[in-house]
């Protein structure tokens, strides 16, 4: 049965046919990963570019960083439905830089950082709405890949 | 002639609340509102008001500073002080520097009232 | 120290804070406000966000504050969109419904109803454990309220996976007003907390 999905942050769920997965981001970026020919898709809420030291120590939350983040959704995909990196396309949301006062903008680092990770797989960005300074409200339809976003104060839009 | 009374205060509602209470309670006159220190004593020398209302935590200037640089230029000068219930410090300093008196975020319409009328004599 | 004591540690300077909040809060809305404490737990980010992003209905306006000195901690005060028109009218002494648009007084509201509740928080740790801190001026800001929330516990979720927080809810009475308040110890900080209020 379809079901809609909150996806917290530093996870990744999984979905086919009718699921739905939903978050909510403000500087973290959301990485929707989907194969048409499977009908099947996965939603990585990541919170920072690179785990850096982190990424060696057990039992690190992988879904917190990009680098280890899309890797492991990549994987999980292989793993549940059989889906080859060949088959997916990508669109990602996000990287907002919401509050003001602090300096580094982690928002645009997570943007470059993810962009540069599906580059290295090969797995083509269809579709991409990142920076501002507002929130993002996302639903990715892991049937058909559409992903309907609305950045806080504006129009639901469809991607 | 009703007093003139000048608010100085980061947050716009709270000269918002003080201005209200002075006007309807005590019908004195608000001849400038003030977000920074600094702005507090440029409008202090530019109008002479009867009494100034001053918040402590503010930018550019805080309260204390411009209390000391309006003293400089009028000692003289009628300053309330309004700060939040944990400056405590800051407020024995500004009561030390001379401020007339002081009001404790939150407050009552009663005691803004009565510090200012205690401050300008009535 | 065992996890037992910070938790109590961490409860008792938690009551005290809400005890402290709601008298401040009742006298500047001139409205009796209840506030509850929600919990204090050490919660897994994820579970945390999603927790968050389920009962998230809509808009809000949080006040992000800093408290600085000796321990610092990161707090955090919400309320949903509409009812910081009520909170503002309260504090203005209006007729409810009289603010009816977000403006420049209602974002003032929600950032001197946090700097007064983080404030009634520090004056606790000062008055009853002689920790000095002071809350930085609040940053306001209006978006979703898992985008606050997430922004919130960012620093912390960055450093560690479970994050300890102390939660509570507050409604004014007789409104349907719902307003949030949370307390997230920076670093160590809950330890040396810990470590004080058991010395005392």
């Amino acid at each position: 049965m379809a079901v809609e999905v909150s996806v917290g942050m530093a996870d990744i769920k999984l979905g086919r046919d009718g699921d739905v997965l939903a978050t909510v981001l403000g500087s973290c970026i959301g990485v929707c990963l989907f194969s048409a020919s499977h009908g099947a898709g996965g939603l990585l809420h990541l919170m920072m570019p690179t785990a850096g030291n982190n990424a060696a120590q057990p039992g690190i939350k992988k879904a917190k960083y990009a680098d280890t983040g899309v890797p492991e959704l990549v994987h999980s995909l292989k793993v549940s439905f059989g889906v080859q990196p060949k088959d997916l396309v990508a669109k990602i949301f996000g990287g907002a830089k919401v509050l003001q006062n602090v300096e580094r903008n982690i928002g645009a680092e997570n943007a470059v950082a993810v962009q540069a990770i599906l580059k290295e797989y090969g797995i083509p960005l269809k579709a991409h709405k990142t920076g501002g300074e507002r929130g993002y409200r996302i639903k990715f339809h892991t049937e058909s890949g559409k992903v309907i976003c609305q950045v806080f104060g504006g129009p639901t839009e469809e991607y | 002639m009703a007093k003139r009374i000048l608010l100085v205060d980061d947050a716009p509602i709270i000269r918002l609340m003080i201005k209200d209470i002075l006007v309807e309670c005590g019908g004195y006159e608000i001849v400038a509102e003030g977000a920074t220190g600094k702005e507090a004593l440029d409008l202090y020398k530019q109008l002479k008001p009867d009494l100034v209302t001053m918040d402590i935590v503010m930018p550019e200037m805080d309260g204390i500073q411009a209390l000391e640089e309006i003293l400089k230029f009028d000692p003289k000068a009628k300053v309330v002080m309004v700060t939040a219930i944990d400056q405590r410090e800051s407020l024995m300093k500004a009561i030390r520097l001379g401020a007339t008196d002081y009001i404790v975020k939150p407050f009552e319409a009663d005691r803004v009232m009565s510090a200012v009328q205690k401050a300008l004599g009535e | 120290m065992a996890d037992q004591e910070i938790d109590r540690a961490l409860k008792l300077v938690a009551n005290l804070s809400i005890d402290k909040a709601s008298q401040v809060l009742s006298k500047m809305i001139k409205a009796g406000a209840k506030i509850e404490l929600e919990g204090v737990s050490l919660e897994d980010v994820t579970k945390a966000t999603e927790r968050v992003m389920q009962s998230d209905t809509g808009d809000v306006v949080g006040a992000f504050v800093d408290l600085v000195g000796d321990l610092p901690f990161k707090f955090l005060f919400y309320v949903d969109a509409n009812d910081s028109l009520t909170l503002t009218d309260l504090i203005l002494r209006r007729e409810l419904g009289t603010t009816k648009k977000f403006d420049v007084y209602v974002t003032s509201t929600v950032q001197e109803l946090g700097n007064i509740l983080a404030s009634a928080v520090t004056n606790v740790f000062a008055s009853d454990f002689q920790i000095k801190m002071k809350p930085t001026p609040p940053i306001v800001v209006h978006d979703y309220a898992s985008t606050i929330f997430g922004e919130y516990i960012m620093e912390a979720a960055a450093e560690q996976d479970e994050i300890l927080m102390i939660e509570s809810m507050f409604r004014v009475v007789r409104l349907n007003v719902k307003c949030r308040m949370f307390l997230l110890p920076k670093g160590d900080a809950q330890k040396e907390l810990a470590a004080i209020v058991g010395k005392i």
